[in-house]
């Protein structure tokens, strides 16, 4: 191109790289009518930036979410961060007020997600109450109390859910109890409160025991804009409990990413300990410094 | 997740957590002396609304106790917020042992009773301090005298740092005005630009 430049007389390359831009334009007729529309639009003030506005930028963006080089972050070990956030949560109360984790994951902004559901060593919630409904007397049945139902049955679940006494926070369903479930036309109660058992939220299962078990003391979490964040401890938690929790949420969210699609590379980038009112602390991956306090110092209220 | 720039500066609250009033060491079992015992717990009780003489003590939790805990991480705080405009608004200091010298002096002629404190243990002994209609600072001199509590010198770079901040935030209002002012101004002229575009098609259609 430049050879042709330097060969003609100035006025005829001028008409070259005219020539040369509209044939660049992929669709020639619309371009051209928002770039007079523009010059007639935007009059004389833009004049020096005429031409850059003919220049077109991808209009996807990146592919992936930007990641910034944490070299500049300032990184904590566990127990300094823990002390940290202890000292910010004073006087909260210590059962309610509860760890965070932020995990980023270097990935792409499309594709499949993260989704799944984890078991910890040290519960985080406290007590849920599980009711289920299944035909009584059943196999399914005592598993279920022995998995720690509270509440367990069909005709006698129903009248009590009719007289307004709802003593759980979530409810299962069996697959056989079903019809039962449908005709008793409990869904005006228990819909609004998100407690109706259906296949689409897995509350209806084969399986109910195990399901309960994992209700008990599990989590559920996913992967959104490339971040996990899911509560992993109460705020009286020593720092090993807190340890053994984030040890298994990693190990979990990395065998969740192994598990995907071969072509699909996702790796943690970043892990931030925060809490329900606390600022995040970026971790470096170690346990503790010479200058964090004891363990016992940093456990209870 | 949100901008690693916002997150470090957000992050920089630590320094008002390391430093300030507040921030300052318990005597623990270790450097108790025999004027003042080792400080345990802490117990701080007020009520919901400020009227009652129960603003001090609110603050005394928002500003110094995070200092405090931060610097004594093994010294148990529980804070209380009670529907009780009435009630007290008091903080007990649990002793080691017994009970230091001053703080009886300071917790003075008004004997206040908490409900709300936990009981001592059999080796605790308690030392209530009134709150009522105190400032935050009167309270934390008054909890520094009665526990012999010792100032954290602030270190140079956290001073550096602080320095560094109040720069920011001083240099943060004329950049608002500046910001402001170019944003104004590019708003005039489209809003003169409509006009003037109102009025050819006015032109237009007459």
């Amino acid at each position: 191109m430049s050879s042709y430049g330097t060969a003609l007389p100035s006025a005829a390359r001028g008409i070259l790289s005219s020539c040369r831009l509209s044939l660049s334009e992929k669709s020639m007729t619309p371009a051209l009518s928002i770039f007079q529309q523009v010059r007639g639009f935007k009059n004389n003030a833009q004049k020096g930036k005429g031409k850059k506005k003919e220049v077109k930028t991808d209009r996807k963006g990146p592919r992936e979410f930007r990641q910034k080089n944490l070299k500049d972050m300032e990184q904590f070990a566990l127990c300094d961060a823990m002390r940290y956030i202890r000292a910010m949560e004073v006087g909260r109360e210590s059962t309610v007020t509860k760890y965070e984790i932020h995990i980023r994951m270097r990935t792409r902004k499309d594709g499949p997600v993260i989704r799944n559901m984890i078991r910890f060593p040290h519960a985080v919630q406290t007590e849920s109450r599980i009711c289920v409904i299944c035909p009584p007397g059943s196999k399914q049945a005592k598993d279920a109390i022995a998995a720690g139902a509270v509440l367990v049955g069909e005709d006698e679940v129903f009248e009590a859910i009719k007289a307004g006494k709802i003593e759980f926070d979530r409810c299962l369903a069996h697959p056989d109890s079903l019809p039962a479930l449908n005709k008793a036309a409990l869904g005006r109660v228990l819909g609004p409160r998100g407690l109706m058992p259906s296949v689409k939220t897995g509350t209806v299962v084969e399986d109910v025991a195990s399901r309960v078990e994992d209700l008990r003391g599990g989590t559920v979490y996913r992967e959104r804009d490339a971040v996990i964040r899911l509560p992993i401890g109460q705020l009286g938690f020593s720092p090993d409990q807190l340890r053994d929790n984030l040890r298994t949420t990693i190990e979990s969210i990395k065998k969740d990413a192994a598990g995907l699609n071969d072509r699909i590379n996702k790796e943690i980038y970043e892990v931030v300990l925060s809490s329900t009112h606390g600022s995040g602390f970026s971790l470096n991956g170690e346990f503790k410094t010479d200058s964090s306090p004891e363990t016992s110092a940093l456990t209870g209220v | 997740m949100v901008n690693l720039f916002k997150r470090m500066r957000k992050l920089k609250t630590m320094l008002e957590v390391r430093a300030g009033t507040g921030a300052a060491i318990f005597p623990t079992l270790a450097t108790a002396s025999k004027e003042f015992p080792a400080v345990t717990r802490l117990h701080l009780t007020y009520a919901q609304k400020i009227y009652g003489g129960h603003q001090g003590a609110r603050h005394f939790w928002r500003n110094c106790l995070p200092r405090l805990k931060y610097h004594n991480p093994g010294v148990r705080m529980t804070v209380q917020q009670t529907e009780d405009q009435a009630g007290p608004a008091a903080l007990t200091i649990y002793f080691a042992e017994r009970v230091s010298s001053t703080a009886s002096a300071v917790a003075g002629k008004t004997q206040v009773t908490d409900k709300h404190a936990p009981a001592p243990e059999a080796s605790e002994k308690t030392a209530v301090v009134d709150l009522k209609n105190l400032t935050w600072e009167e309270i934390w001199s008054r909890v520094q005298a009665s526990t012999g509590a010792e100032d954290v010198p602030v270190s140079e770079a956290d001073q550096e740092e602080a320095k560094k901040l109040k720069a920011i935030s001083e240099k943060a209002v004329g950049d608002r005005e500046r910001i402001k002012a170019m944003r104004q101004a590019k708003k005039d002229q489209e809003r003169m630009l409509a006009e003037a575009r109102g009025e050819v098609e006015k032109l237009k259609t007459a």
